[in-house]
């Protein structure tokens, strides 16, 4: 997999685990909106933004019009289901350049991961999560350990983050541990 | 399979993210917080909308995400 962009539900808890910096063995250069950079605040999140900026693992993506406007149409889209959470302009942002680019997308917006699911202008457009995207790390050895679960385990305490029950036992089903 | 079966989907995983939510979150901290901020977390518990929650609380996302740590408030996702 050579790109991937990420929003800023998604860095923001990302940046906090102690492993963070494998996510660089999985994608050739991650990118991130101008848009998502401005709601980054925390010194943590903002130095590790910066050192990831140098080393050239992370780049900056800058929102041209056709994106823009896919995007806003995917924000009144995404109002317009009942029962769909509505999306909003970061994670559109991100969605429309994996529809037009082809970048995987990472995420933790349900929004964003409902419109992928829901959205058929969407269709081939595809999300990680922090779930996926430590699931490739650990079935690519990038993590090696003999108990996948310690490490999830240890992403949820790091982060204050839950991964949904029924997503991560299959997932450690597939790992086949 | 169909809209209307992936909805349902949906809909289940969001009962089941909230009451995760209900059951971890420090309701003494959520208390104590002034009436925006405590609004803005029950707002978040009971729909899961860190954006939206955001606004109300009148703060920065990644602030919110913090004070959602501080109220022991996980996002399930």
């Amino acid at each position: 997999m050579e790109y991937a962009i990420a929003d800023t539900c998604f860095l923001i808890d990302w940046a906090l685990w102690k492993r963070r910096d494998v996510i660089f063995d999985l994608f050739k250069v991650v990118f991130t909106p101008e848009l998502v950079l401005r709601e980054v605040r925390s010194e943590r999140t903002l130095e590790w933004i910066t050192d990831m900026l140098t080393r050239g693992s992370l780049a900056l993506f800058t929102e041209t019009p056709d994106i823009l406007d896919i995007a806003r149409s995917l924000v009144e889209r995404s109002r317009m289901i009942p029962g769909l959470r509505g999306v909003d302009l970061p994670e559109a942002v991100c969605l429309a350049t994996g529809k037009l680019r082809g970048y995987l997308v990472l995420t933790e917006n349900r929004g964003a991961l409902m419109a992928v699911d829901l959205l058929e202008e969407l269709r081939g457009v595809k999300v990680w999560r922090a779930l996926e995207v430590i699931a490739e790390a650990l079935r690519r050895d990038i993590i090696k350990t003999s108990n996948p679960r310690v490490i999830f385990k240890e992403y949820e305490d790091e982060t204050h983050h839950r991964f949904p029950r029924r997503d991560l036992e299959a997932i450690l089903n597939e790992l086949g541990r | 399979m169909s809209l209307e079966d992936k909805l349902k989907k949906w809909r289940k995983l969001e009962a089941e993210a909230r009451e995760i939510r209900r059951r971890e979150a420090d309701w003494e901290f959520i208390k104590k917080q002034p009436a925006r901020i405590r609004a803005a977390l029950k707002y978040y518990i009971e729909v899961g909308d860190i954006r939206g929650a955001a606004r109300m609380a009148l703060m920065e996302l990644e602030d919110f995400r913090e004070l959602l740590r501080k109220a022991n408030v996980p996002t399930v996702v």
